[in-house]
């Protein structure tokens, strides 16, 4: 396990040296998508400005939604950067992945290892930002579970898109290309759950309730820790499941991750 | 003792989605794909005892990439068995992979934007190499490659010829038993192909690696190896001994010569016009009957010779020929 893990930072510390040697165009992307998320919550704030709420939410307790999902979403983009389609499949198709397989070493690690990507931390940052002054604004009722419950909710989401990457990049053994109906759930997901689900059709509700439980991930928790009413009548647990519905996400999507893997050594693209 | 590989009617075989043609064939392909199967390697059995330097050699396509790959546990085979070092290689990846060397062509294994000297050192870590032995191997290969001029030159600003040298030194660093080396000329100019071929032949030769080594240069495996495999279209024509393989198919070589004027008659003996253009005319011969310039001599006793050239027999021919004689030793055969 220790040889494991000081493998791992050593992988990872060549993928961020390798970006600093670019440094002007690292700190251009840095600022960029700093910017665009800035964006982002700001025509949302305009939004605010005119009808003052979303589905009878205020700014501060939809910031609370939007700045969790952005800052978890992309804690996980920085570290499944290999696990991410687009960069996957240029691994197959450079034939990288045949080196891999050369090293005595597990397959999943290096893939881990093979991108860091570290624009991504500040989606990450201006997340943590929006989440933390909307907490100070919101004046939320804490309790010691609450405090112990919020990695939690935390680990689960990073887990749950995770399991998208690396199924979206599993896929990639069979088509090569990435396939964009993953985008959707993936990005989709993420644009989703980042507003209250009740605004959204019975329809698209059921959908991410019943065939991908993204509802469990944010909304509920965020019941949870605001102290709001169940409007759907889910079971007492429902705001509880977010952990387990992210582990059992990425666990599953593991196994298929292996699954491709042996079929990739079946044919080789 | 017992051979370090041992392979038994190995098949690969490959589905390949056959391509339409036109609009409508593209159309057809998205609602019924039609599959073509590639035998790429097809029943091929063979051993290699500890120590050898074997060539494996065939024309493009032959299948010696699928072969390297399935014995360095990358591919796993349609049929047949394959044991390497008492393991089935894709069983056992890992423990597997930690045993042998192996540098494909062109591809490399060191981290692009690193300099030489980083990614060796990460691969210490990787193999789990004692320090002491790594630095005793390092210090070996620096000087047997002559790396030293480009260690601390990122890998992605080497010249071909530099990354394959980084390569088989990051091949080597763990004392593999085995080393797999799949077309490691390729591309590489004279020099740079005989520097390669000096480290192939010493690594064999002190530390006893067992070496494979693929090919489509003839010279390659002239040079450096006793014992050649030919393959072609999956299937092995030829395992034995170079000079067996140099005596039964050798010699043969072929010169083009570019006559004065266009003459109606250009036969000569102890050679056969392969082609002819105008001036222009090809005659192949066998260098074990005549030489060159004895050849020379006949055609321009009769004819004026303006310039010529003579090449050496390569891999294409030498398998048509084998094709050629297994037709006229065993008809029924293969
Ligand atoms: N991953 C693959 N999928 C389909 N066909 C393949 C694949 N790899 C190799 N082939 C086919 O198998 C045959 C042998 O290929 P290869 O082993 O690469 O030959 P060589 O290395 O001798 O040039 C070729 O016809 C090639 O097109
Ligand atoms: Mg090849």
């Amino acid at each position: 396990m220790r040889r494991t893990i000081d493998i791992y930072l050593r992988l990872i510390s060549v993928q961020i040296r390798s970006q600093m040697q670019y440094r002007a165009s690292f700190l251009m992307s840095l600022s960029a998508t700093a910017l665009i998320t800035f964006l982002g919550f700001g025509s949302l704030a305009m939004v605010f400005w005119r009808f003052d709420n979303i589905g009878g939410w205020t700014l501060w307790e939809v910031g609370f939604l939007y700045g969790m999902v952005e800052a978890a979403f992309g804690t996980m983009d920085l570290f499944f950067s290999g696990f991410n389609p687009h960069i996957f499949s240029r691994l197959i198709r450079m034939g990288t992945l045949d080196q891999i397989l050369l090293r005595p070493l597990s397959v999943t690690l290096q893939v881990l290892g093979s991108s860091f990507i570290m624009k991504r931390l500040s989606r990450i940052s201006q997340g943590a930002l929006i989440f933390v002054i909307s907490v100070a604004m919101l004046d939320v009722h804490w309790t010691p579970a609450k405090v112990a419950y919020l990695p939690l909710v935390f680990f689960g989401l990073m887990c749950f898109f995770g399991g998208f990457f690396v199924i979206g990049s599993t896929l990639t053994f069979w088509t090569v290309q990435p396939i964009e109906v993953v985008n959707i759930f993936t990005y989709g997901g993420r644009e989703m759950i980042a507003y209250p689900m009740h605004i959204y059709e019975r329809w698209m509700r059921d959908f991410f309730t019943y065939i991908v439980p993204a509802i469990f991930l944010n909304y509920y928790p965020a019941l949870y820790f605001l102290e709001k009413p169940d409007p759907f009548g889910m079971p007492d647990f429902a705001p509880f499941l977010a952990p387990v519905v992210g582990v059992g996400m990425l666990v599953a999507s593991f196994a298929f991750w292996s699954y491709g893997i042996r079929h990739y050594q079946s044919t080789a693209t | 003792m017992a051979p370090i590989i041992k392979v038994e009617n190995l098949h690969k075989h490959f589905k390949v989605a056959r391509h339409r043609r036109g609009f409508l064939g593209a159309f057809r392909g998205l609602v019924s794909r039609e599959y073509e199967t590639v035998r790429a390697v097809d029943g091929i059995s063979f051993e290699i005892g500890r120590g050898e330097l074997v060539g494996y050699i065939g024309p493009n396509g032959a299948g010696k990439s699928t072969t390297i790959k399935i014995l360095a546990g990358l591919l796993v085979p349609t049929g047949g068995t394959v044991i390497v070092n008492g393991r089935v290689p894709w069983r056992e990846r890992k423990s597997h992979v930690a045993t042998i060397g192996a540098v494909f062509g062109q591809r490399t294994t060191l981290w692009w934007d690193l300099p030489v000297i980083e990614s060796l050192e990460l691969l210490q870590y990787v193999y789990d190499v004692p320090p002491e032995r790594f630095r005793r191997n390092l210090a070996e290969f620096r000087e047997m490659l002559e790396l030293d001029q480009f260690l601390e030159t990122p890998v992605r600003s080497l010249s071909l010829g530099q990354r394959m040298r980084a390569d088989l030194c990051a091949a080597m660093l763990h004392d593999p038993m085995l080393l797999f080396l799949d077309e490691p000329t390729i591309g590489l100019d004279v020099v740079a192909k005989e520097r390669i071929r000096q480290f192939i032949r010493r690594i064999n030769r002190e530390r006893g690696t067992t070496i494979i080594l693929t090919t489509h240069d003839l010279s390659d495996v002239e040079k450096l190896c006793e014992r050649v495999m030919i393959i072609d279209h999956g299937r092995l024509l030829f395992d034995g001994e170079l000079s067996e393989l140099r005596n039964r198919f050798g010699g043969e070589r072929e010169m083009v010569v570019y006559f004065d004027q266009e003459y109606d008659e250009v036969a000569v003996d102890g050679a056969e016009v392969v082609s002819r253009n105008g001036k222009r005319v090809t005659y192949r011969f066998d260098g074990h009957e005549i030489t060159a310039s004895e050849l020379i001599g006949r055609i321009s006793a009769r004819h004026r010779i303006r310039d010529l050239s003579v090449r050496e027999a390569d891999i294409e021919d030498l398998v048509r020929k084998i094709y050629e004689g297994r037709l006229l030793e065993a008809p029924d055969a293969g």
